[in-house]
């Protein structure tokens, strides 16, 4: 500084936006929350979040657990996704399936997954589901609901085979077979007429009387379908068809002690047909107001080097 | 606001209704005797001024207004169509009645080729702004008597007389729930001549009006181009220019310009031009009315 | 005692587009109530006479309703005059009955469509209220947002540049008209929860005009009853289930 009267020390004020004020620390960011409630008290309508509409169902079976999920994820009444996947990882032989506000359910479960991770490599220890049952517990019971993720957990762990439900204010319960979502309802409809304990695992014959969209196309060759099997997929099945939330696809997921088989899109009952009509649009169709082409390569000169060509194979 | 009416009109329509629905026979309100024999065409006309059922609540004009007012609840359920942007005014060659095409309930375009110009009978027009079926109804049920009174008496109607038919008539669901803002033309004995009729009641005689949520940007510039001396054609786009004007800046209105005129013999429809069309391309041998076309070139901004 | 509301929303979608000698008004046929489906075949489109078909969407109760009631002051009109009554005139009556409720107003969205006494194809749109309009096509219902821009530039060619030289046809044939509703129907299935399970399209088609454009359509029933040369088909197809 070059004059010569002396300026008062000043403090330096760091500007708003330096690279510290970036790092916004672990946890939800309330800024927004009190503009947020103004608006809404002058009639701001607030966004809608995607939620799931969904069923979700789990069920113990003689080996270890199955889940089962629809695919359909809606905004009100359209459907934004028509093919999402629900059923998250947390560890090797744990799944969560989510159902409630589709953001929720993808951060918690992450969350969660990662934690139970540490968890695992401190303890030195393969994760046990009531672990994850606990983290999950105690994060949403802390949010008061409002983290509006619905889960069901189910897993195998050295302890043996465990299903879970986790509603939003944090409360669990430990069930033998649970649905969760819009469509538990029909779920579980079908759950309380055919579950039975220790069902089989065993290559029983396809019963004549499945419904057409049962294809061969949707097996795949390791797993066989399995009582249990059939029974996720026909609750899940009658969440889609009678419920509007839920829809699409069925995903399942069969854990075991041993192995853990994700079997996304195993059943495809809703494919759409094809158009009647082929909608292209012919080039100018949109007026075109002006065309401007430009070469992006203006000169090029290639020099070979001496040695091998690269090995592009 | 009942107690209002009550004290203070003559036949308020909340007493009359509550009258008729006390002597009704049967459940929905109609007597059935009408509509045998040849009285069937003609269904609840025939007993004289049309009947409304009524729901049975303490409050039915709070009840209509939970169910159907947009401006107090946008999620109500059931969105009526309303219209927007209409004028008229006169000067030597008649009157220039111009209106706008869109419709809009809630949020959504309903329709962008509404007519919201009533033709009455060939010599009176009524304009719509407002509720689009309190409109349409109430001004074919005006042109009916518009006829009667011809019949009766050998002669037609003035506008005073016809927009004072309207205006009681709405005067007396004052309060009900009906929202309409009409402009009532035509050219009778004393010339010219242009009323305002709305739901509240009001009824003004006037040289210019310009009626609903974009009549603020018409007057901007119809206020500017009004002469009493105009010609014709000066007239006509004087009326094209000003709905232009409010289409392109109101979002409850625009689509297309319907342009009338009523000259002594009655009223001509000049012709509907699409607003989007006016912008680039103008009336047709002018230049386009939108600024970016007028000042292609001229400006300092950066060229596309 | 919680408030008793009168109105519940129904789901479903109509759509009705009128061609140069032909109409045809499709529904689908599931009802439901929130999430529920309360059933999966509630038809939505009605037949009048022989030359108007009446589709009603909104609340079903209101609806059933008054497509009663039309159709009552129809036969009266037919008793007392001998004739059955004009398009034109079916939909001013259409719009003063709606007036009549303007107060406890009916919830329904009405499309009328069908051939006029000239013979050609038209539509004529409702609002709850009564407030109407003649048009070529019309998409009424939850799912309405998400067809009528479709419609628009189906059959309006809206924001398409017609190809040098030429210009866009005003109406479009019967083939082609079938085929965009059914594609409608089933675009409008994928992404809206309350459209599905059946679609049911009538077909009026004027006096004079042939069968061309329904051959090949498969499932076609017939349900002309005077002989005065309009006809009038229904054709049903599947929606998804889900």
């Amino acid at each position: 500084m070059e004059c010569g009267v002396r300026c008062p020390r000043r403090r330096r004020v760091r500007p708003f936006c330096t690279q510290t004020a970036m790092y916004r620390g672990p946890g939800f960011d309330f800024s927004n929350s009190l503009r947020n409630d103004f608006l809404q008290h002058k009639g701001v309508a607030l966004p809608k979040a995607t939620s799931t509409g969904t069923t979700i169902v789990g069920c113990i079976f003689k080996d270890g657990i199955i889940l089962g999920a629809d695919t359909r994820a809606t905004e009100g009444e359209i459907v934004a996704d028509k093919n999402c996947e629900k059923i998250h990882y947390i560890a090797e032989s744990i799944r969560c399936c989510g159902a409630g506000t589709a953001a929720d359910t993808e951060f918690v479960t992450a969350a969660i997954s990662s934690n139970i991770e540490l968890h695992a490599l401190s303890t030195g220890r393969k994760p046990r589901v009531v672990a994850a049952m606990t983290m999950l517990k105690q994060y949403l019971f802390q949010y008061q609901g409002h983290v509006g993720a619905a889960l069901v957990l189910g897993g195998v762990d050295s302890t043996g085979a465990h299903l879970f439900t986790v509603h939003p204010h944090g409360s669990t319960d430990k069930l033998p077979y649970v649905t969760m979502g819009s469509g538990s309802l029909a779920a579980m409809a079908v759950f309380e007429n055919g579950w039975k304990p220790n069902m089989e695992v065993g290559r029983q014959p396809l019963s004549p009387a499945l419904p057409s969209w049962y294809s061969n196309d949707n097996v795949r060759p390791a797993v066989q379908r399995e009582e249990a099997l059939k029974l996720v997929c026909d609750a899940v099945a009658a969440g889609i068809f009678n419920d509007l939330g839920s829809g699409s696809n069925i995903d399942a997921c069969v854990i075991t002690a041993t192995h853990t088989e994700m079997l996304r899109n195993f059943v495809k009952p809703n494919e759409r047909v094809a158009k009647e009509l082929k909608y292209g649009f012919r080039h100018g169709t949109t007026a075109i107001k002006s065309e401007h082409i430009r070469s992006l390569v203006v000169s090029e000169e290639i020099t070979p080097i001496r040695g091998e060509a690269m090995d592009v194979s | 606001m009942n107690s209002l009416i009550q004290r203070f009109a003559g036949s308020s329509s909340g007493i009359e209704l509550q009258k008729r629905n006390a002597t009704v026979v049967d459940d929905d309100g109609e007597l059935s005797d009408v509509m045998w024999g040849s009285m069937a065409g003609f269904g609840s006309l025939a007993k004289g001024v049309p009947t409304f059922t009524v729901p049975s609540v303490p409050d039915p004009a709070a009840f209509l207004r939970l169910h159907t007012d947009d401006h107090a609840d946008p999620s109500c359920r059931i969105k009526i169509q309303h219209g927007t942007t209409t004028l008229a005014f006169r000067y030597q060659g008649g009157v220039i009645v111009a209106v706008d095409s869109r419709a809009t309930a809630g949020n959504y375009i309903a329709s962008g080729t509404v007519k919201k110009v009533i033709e009455i009978n060939p010599y009176l027009l009524g304009t719509m702004a407002g509720g689009a079926a309190d409109c349409q109804f109430w001004e074919t049920y005006l042109g009916m008597h518009c006829r009667l009174h011809e019949l009766r008496n050998h002669e037609r109607i003035s506008v005073s007389a016809a927009s004072k038919y309207l205006s009681n008539l709405v005067y007396s669901y004052k309060g009900m729930g009906l929202s309409m803002g009409t402009m009532i033309c035509g050219w009778d004995k004393t010339g010219p001549a242009i009323f305002y009729v709305d739901s509240d009641g009001t009824r003004l005689r006037g040289d210019l009006f310009s009626v609903g949520s974009g009549s603020t940007f018409a007057y901007g510039v119809l206020d500017q181009g009004y002469r009493w001396d105009l010609t014709d054609e000066e007239a006509q786009e004087l009326g094209r220019r000003s709905i232009y004007a409010a289409g392109h800046r109101d979002a409850f209105s625009g689509n297309s310009c319907n342009l009338y005129h009523v000259k002594e013999r009655g009223w001509e429809f000049i012709g509907n031009y699409d607003i989007n069309k006016l912008h680039y391309d103008g009336p047709g041998n002018g230049q386009g009315y939108g600024y970016e076309v007028r000042v292609e070139g001229k400006t300092s901004a950066v060229a596309a | 005692m919680s408030s008793f509301n009168p109105y519940t929303q129904n789901g479903g979608t109509i759509l009705a587009i009128a061609g140069a000698d032909f109409s045809v008004v499709a529904g689908d046929t599931r009802q439901s109530e929130g999430y529920n489906i309360q059933t999966r075949y509630a038809p939505k489109v009605f037949r009048l006479t022989d030359r108007a078909v009446l589709a009603v969407n909104g609340f079903a109760a209101d609806g059933n309703m008054f497509v009663k009631k039309v159709k009552q002051r129809l036969e009266w009109y037919r008793h007392a005059h001998a004739k059955d009554m004009p398009l034109r005139s079916i939909a001013r009556l259409i719009q003063t009955m709606l007036y009549s409720r303007r107060f406890f107003p009916y919830y329904v969205y009405n499309i009328l469509g069908g051939i006029e006494e000239d013979g050609s194809g038209a539509v004529y749109s409702f609002d709850p209220v009564g407030s109407y309009e003649r048009e070529t096509c019309r998409a009424a219902g939850p799912a309405q947002s998400l067809l009528q821009p479709f419609l628009d530039n189906q059959i309006y060619f809206k924001n398409q540049q017609p190809a040098p030289g030429m210009s866009h046809p005003t109406h479009l044939p019967l083939q082609a008209v079938l085929a965009l509703v059914i594609d409608s129907f089933t675009s409008a299935t994928e992404r809206h929860i309350e459209v599905g399970d059946g679609l049911e399209m009538y077909i009026i088609l004027g006096k004079g005009r042939g069968l061309q454009g329904l051959e090949g359509v498969k499932g076609v029933q017939e349900l002309t009853i005077s002989e005065d040369g309009e006809r009038i088909f229904v054709v049903r197809r599947e929606l998804k289930k889900d």
